[in-house]
Order: structure tokens, then sequence, then C-alpha cells
């Protein structure tokens, strides 16, 4: 058997624009060669303007979501505010490294906008907590190589909110065309000071 | 002793062409064993599996593409022939746009430009290794146009399928990796469909699937295959069953390329994109219903 | 052995009460005074430093101590139960905190840490309850956006970080006080100890709202001038100040977006310079 990060398949991407931020992640959930799902989310919402990304293992994507959902409901109940993407950042990679030796299969990818600065933020982990602080974009998954490229070739300064959603569509959607492992559609959430849209993508169904 | 045996073993005058070596010339095959360089090692069957099997060794060094679809059938009109197009290398697909369906015996062809009017010849397909289905459907291709010329008559689909069968036995253990059916309609045999593959298998029937995606395929065509299928109904069936693997099977995709031989030879039913066919048939027919299509 | 003190010492009497911790309140109310008072734009934390013998060299002894970079802390009560107190709390500021979310405890939160030390003394095995009341005092950023309190302003009032009163939301200074109970209060402004009561009467008395550091420096000086027992010096008096961010404390300067602690203890100097102007 392959990687345990290769076996469900998955991809996805965050990217910064102009006092916006996108992450997007296609939907298919497979074992090996053979496609489970259609409808299998990798995108999920911590706080308003906040999501993270996780690709990888299937189990440790629902386990990681799930470990990080109680987490943050913990933290607003107790300091009565919603966490902000940095301190996300900081408890995800903390919680990540709980596991050095034994670590769960994932690569998260976070985007949120800062609500007391109203700043972008993206940044990615790997499976054991090491943050990459990135300005631009953020890939992961079994498409991350195709990804780096369509996003290095796509992607730009101070996109507006329109105009990173089509960049991040096109990059997500033409790498995952190039990955056996990930596709069948995907999902875009474009993420502004007060305002979140999320898009369903038709992707190819091979 | 010795001296006689030389005496007797090497013609005393110098002919050319010895009386074998104008049968081999004439009928035999070429002998297989080749100008292929072979490590050099002690035991380059042994090593050559150890490099490139990777179903016993999943991180062997030469990876070789696997990942397809493709099926033929046999029916009263003749036999369908329909694979997809992708092509990968790991999880990287490689190409969307591979030609899968290889001709076989070109002299019977006549032109080389595109035509509407049936063309003479088998239908090889490809799966497995393409460099190894390329070169030997080509060579196959090869001895059939020697087998015409000397014959005066097309090769019979068995005694085409033999030649690769032999050739992939001969070869057994090297590494080879080709799974590939042969189809043709001949006037000794009528339709018929052989499976030969790189473990020197060699087998006729009347159905066959052959790659990742051949467990999907199946799956479509067991449901809906007669041997009474009218030309249209047998298309569509051979199109339907690679869509199925082309969704499901992660290593199928890209274009449905389908053939159909009969009688005089085989004819071109399109090389098309699989997406705007899901979604047709998706939305025409409430078929693939597990795949949504809004949020 | 263990197992045969391992029950907890503090128990209900038959009227309801745990009398081990009305001891440890009692203990609490036999110690020297500390106060603490909010302002606008900080806090003061202020106390006694009480010598047994006039051979005790002055300088050692320390009551008001750091937790964290923004978060203070003084006590009346037990020392010895205090000192163990400032190493939970400075602990789990950070097991409990800093290492999970590279950020210091909002004050309440740390204050809700120690808390919870406190009230688990209360219902462990083989343990007694810590003799000290804490006053806690703390800067938090806040979360809410600033500009939306800048308009609100009008912007013509630079000196008044209007709206931050305190808490996690708004940020601001918060001044906590943390019983042996576990149980814990915020205050504007309070005193705990020995003259506790009389404190708190005179404190209510020069306890204006929108009072800035400096006045409130003055007023924590006023308060412990009524019920010191000895003479007032630097040596004397102990004062600690959540306030701007001392850069100068930082020991490097250069590195973008570091900050200075808020809290900091007056000199010997400074404490004297105010009682000079008192």
């Amino acid at each position: 058997m392959g990687s345990p990060f290769d076996i469900n398949g998955g991809a996805c991407v965050a990217m910064v624009g102009k006092d916006c931020v996108a992450i997007a992640c296609d939907l298919r959930l497979g074992m090996q060669a053979l496609t489970i799902s259609n409808n299998f989310p990798k995108i999920f919402n911590f706080a308003p303007s906040t999501y993270l990304g996780l690709t990888g293992l299937a189990t440790d994507v629902n386990t990681v979501s799930d470990l990080f959902r109680y987490k943050v409901n913990m933290y607003r109940l107790r300091e009565e505010r919603h966490i902000s993407p940095q301190t996300l950042a900081n408890l995800v990679s903390s919680s990540l490294y709980e596991k050095r030796f034994g670590p769960f299969f994932v690569s998260p990818v976070l985007a949120g906008i800062n609500q007391t600065t109203g700043k972008p933020f993206i940044c990615g982990f790997d499976s054991i907590g090491c943050i990459d602080f990135a300005k631009d974009f953020i890939v992961s998954g079994t498409a991350s190589d195709q990804l780096f490229g369509t996003c290095e070739g796509l992607w730009e300064p101070d996109l507006g909110a329109e105009d990173l959603f089509e960049t991040i569509s096109q990059a997500l959607l033409s790498a995952v065309d190039r990955d056996a492992l990930s596709g069948w559609g995907a999902q875009v959430y474009i993420i502004e000071k007060d305002k979140v849209t999320q898009r369903l993508l038709k992707g190819r169904q091979d | 002793m010795d001296k006689i045996v030389a005496q007797y073993s090497r013609p005393s005058y110098q002919n050319v062409y010895s009386e074998q070596d104008q049968q081999d010339l004439t009928e035999s095959l070429p002998p297989l064993s080749l100008k292929f360089a072979l490590p050099p090692v002690a035991n380059p069957s042994a090593f050559l599996r150890a490099m490139t099997d990777d179903h016993s060794n999943p991180s062997c060094p030469i990876k070789l593409a696997h990942g397809t679809t493709t099926l033929a059938f046999r029916f009263q009109g003749g036999i369908i022939v329909c694979t997809d197009s992708r092509a990968t290398a790991g999880n990287w697909i490689a190409s969307q746009t591979v030609k899968k369906v290889i001709p076989v015996s070109r002299l019977s062809r006549g032109e080389d430009k595109p035509t509407n009017e049936p063309t003479p010849g088998l239908l090889g397909t490809m799966a497995g290794g393409a460099a190894d289905c390329q070169y030997w459907l080509r060579y196959l291709s090869q001895q059939c146009t020697l087998h015409e010329i000397r014959h005066k008559r097309r090769i019979t689909v068995a005694a085409a399928s033999k030649i690769l069968a032999n050739l992939t036995y001969s070869y057994k253990g090297y590494g080879l990796s080709m799974g590939t059916m042969l189809a043709g309609v001949t006037p000794q045999e009528g339709p018929a469909l052989y499976y030969i593959d790189s473990d020197g298998t060699r087998l006729p029937g009347n159905l066959f699937c052959v790659g990742s995606g051949q467990t999907f395929a199946y799956g479509v065509l067991d449901a809906n295959y007669r041997y009474d299928l009218t030309e249209q109904e047998a298309l569509a069936l051979g199109r339907r069953a690679i869509l199925a693997a082309m969704h499901r099977d992660a290593y199928s995709g890209g274009f449905i390329n389908l053939y159909h031989v009969k009688e005089e030879g085989w004819v071109h039913h399109g090389f098309d994109d699989m997406n705007p066919i899901f979604w047709k048939t998706k939305l025409e027919s409430g078929e693939f219903s597990n795949v949504t299509s809004e949020l | 052995m263990a197992d045969r003190y391992s029950f907890s010492l503090t128990t209900f009497s038959p009227s309801g009460k745990l009398v081990q911790i009305e001891y440890a309140l009692n203990a609490v109310n036999q110690g020297v005074t500390a106060l603490g008072i909010k302002a606008t734009n900080g806090i003061v934390l202020a106390t006694e430093k009480k010598s047994s013998s006039p051979l005790i060299d002055p300088p050692s002894l320390s009551k008001i101590s750091l937790i964290t970079p923004d978060i203070g802390m003084v006590y009346a009560g037990m020392g010895p139960d205090y000192r163990v107190l400032v190493d939970k709390a400075r602990k789990v500021s950070h097991t409990g905190y800093k290492r999970i979310y590279n950020e210091y405890p909002p004050t309440r939160i740390l204050v809700q840490d120690v808390a919870r030390v406190v009230q688990e003394a209360t219902q462990s095995g083989g343990v007694r309850p810590y003799g000290v009341s804490l006053l806690v005092a703390g800067w938090d950023e806040g979360v809410e956006p600033e500009a939306a309190d800048m308009k609100k302003d009008g912007g013509d009032s630079p000196a008044k970080p209007a709206g931050k009163t305190g808490g996690i939301l708004k940020g601001g200074p918060s001044l906590y006080q943390v019983d042996p109970s576990g149980s814990y209060y915020p205050w504007k402004a309070t005193a705990i100890g020995k003259h506790a009561t009389s404190a708190k009467t005179f404190l209510e008395k020069r306890y204006t709202e929108g009072l800035e550091l400096e006045d409130a420096i003055h007023i924590a000086l006023l308060t412990l001038k009524e019920t010191i027992e000895g003479e007032m010096n630097g040596d004397t008096i102990e004062i600690g100040i959540v306030g701007p961010p001392a850069d100068h404390l930082l020991g490097y300067e250069g590195v973008e977006g570091a900050q200075g602690p808020r809290f900091r203890k007056l000199t010997k100097e400074q404490i004297e310079d105010y009682l000079t102007n008192l």
C-alpha cells in the first residue's frame, strides 16, 4: 500500500487577495483507484471568516476536523470570543505536534480574515504542525505539485474577490484534471471582511 | 569423432542460402530471442521482475503506466471495441488523449487517409505498459502483413493472436506488461475476439474488459449484454460501460474511443470527451444520481 | 500511609460551611493590606512591605510579581502560599495557554486558571486551602476592531483609549480578586488584608470614573497611608503598575512588532518621587 496521504486522494488550495482570501477543495473520496464519493468536502468553518482545509487520509480528516471543532468550541465558550485565524494557526500547530511520533496523516490549509485588524491571513501546515506562513498561496493534497504550477502561473497580487474566485477556481480545476486521485467537483469559499460566498464547481467526472 | 561431426554438420561448400535458411526466410517467423539488450546479470529474468513488477514490489524503480479501461465484445453485427484515453504514471495523469486502439495489419488498409468506409484489418487494444503494447502490436502488424504477402489472404484472428501469445510467452518473466484484445472478422472465423496478456494467456471469447477499470465495465456490460444487440445498441453499450469505468476508476478517463469491427473491416465511431457525455447521460436518463450538480 | 490522609481536610460543617476556608480567610485578614485600582489607561497594585526585623535586607523582599508581560499579582495572607501560586500561575500561563496558542492568556483566563488551582486545594485529599487572597491586574489587547471605537470618539481625544474598560473583547485593564475558596471577582478598586474594610471605604470615597493611571497611583498611596503602620518610603512600599508598553524593558530594540511588558514594578526612586508629590 502506498503512502497514507495518497490513499483517499484530495486537493486543497488557499489564496490571498485584496482584503479577501479564498480557499477551495475538491470533492473526491476514494480508496486507491476506486472513487467512493463525489461529495466529500474538505473545508471546515471554525469562526466567522476562518476556514480550515484538510487533505490526506480521510479518517484523519474527519477526526482532526472534529477535534478542532471541539477545541475551538471550548475556546469560544471559555473566552467568549471567536478564535482569530492566527490563534487557530498556533492551535493547529501545537495540536499536530502533540502527535509528533504518531501523526495524523493530514496537511491542513488555513484561510481567514482577522476581524480585529481586517487583514487576510493564510497558512499551511505539514502533518506534525510546522507552519508555512505564505503571503500568496498555500496548496496541499495529492495534486499539490500540479497546484504549485497552476498557482504560480495564475496568481497575482491584490486580486479582488471576483477575480480571486476565477483564479482559485481555474488553479484548482486545472490541477485536479492532471491528478488521478482528486477532482470530481470542487467547493470554493471567498472570504471578505463581513461576507463569505460559497460556490460549487462542476468538475470533470473522470 | 569430433572430426566426423564437423564434417557432416557443415556443408563442404559455402552456399549463401542453405535449404534451412531459405525455409526460414520464406516460411517461419524470425527468431524471437533477439536483439534486446538484457541486463548483464546472472539471472536477467529475476532481475527484471524485481525492477519492474509493481504488484510484488510497489516501489520498483521502473514504473509502467497501468491504469486503463478497455473492452471488446462480440455481437450479431460484429465486434465493438471501446477504450478510455488516459495514461497515468503513479497518480500523475500523463495524457488524456492516448489512442489505445491500434489497427493491426496495415497492408489491407490501402489508403492512409481517414475515411468513413470500413478499413480492412484487425484491431488490437492497449492496456498495461504503453511501450510494450505499441511495440509488439506493431511487430504483430508486421507479421500479419508478411502473412498476407506470403499467403495472399488475410491472417485469421486465431493465428494473429497466437503469434502475439507465443511472443509474450517467450518473454515471460522479463517484465513485459500488456493486456490486449485482438478483434477481427474473417471469412474463416466470422467475428473473432481473443484476449492475450503478458503472462502468455490467450483466450477466445465473446466479451472481455481489461485494465484497472475492468470491473466497472464488466458491471455495465454483464447487466446489459445480449448477443442479438442491434448495432446502435451495441455502440451505446460499449460507450456506457467505458463511461462508468472512467467515472469510478481514478486511472481511467479522458476520451471515449469507440470502434465497430465488421465483415468489411473496422469503422471508427468517435473519440469523444467523456465529460459532456457524462452530464448528458446524467441529466437525460437520470443515471449517475450519486453525482451532485447543485450545492 | 499517604492513603490514610488522602481524604479532603476541607469538609462541610453541619451548618453547611467549610470552616477550613473560613480559617484561610482569617489568615488573609491578618495579612498585610494590599490594594488595586483600575484606571482608564492602566492599573496600580500597591502594598506595604513589612519587615519583622530591621536587620532584614528590604530589596530582597518582593510581594508584587509579574505573571505574564501584561499581568501582575499581589497578595494578602501567607507569603509561602503566595509564592507557590505565583509559580503555578506562571507555569499554567504557558502550559495551558502560550504553548498552545503562542500568545499569553487574557487576564480573565489567567485568573480562572489560578482560581481553579486554589479551588482544587479546597476539594482535594490531603491538602489545605491556600491562605492567600490575590489581586490580579492585567491588560488585554481586545479583539474588537479599534477603528469602530475611533469613529465614535470623534478622534479629538487621543489621550484616552475610549471604550477600553477591560475584558477580552474590548480590551483594556482589568483587576480581579481571587479568594481561598477559589472564587474571583472583578473590581474597579479594592483592597485585601488586615485593613481591607477601611481601605475599601476610603477607595469608595476617592474613586471616580475616568480615572487615569497617575491619579490612581496617587490614590493608592493615599489609601495606603491611611492604613500603614510604619514609615512610608521607597523601601516599605511596593507598587506595581499595568500601563503603556515599557519597551525599554524589552532588553533589545529594532525588532518590528515587539512590544515591551505593560506590567512593571516601580523602583524605589520612582516610589519616593510619588511620595514627595503626595
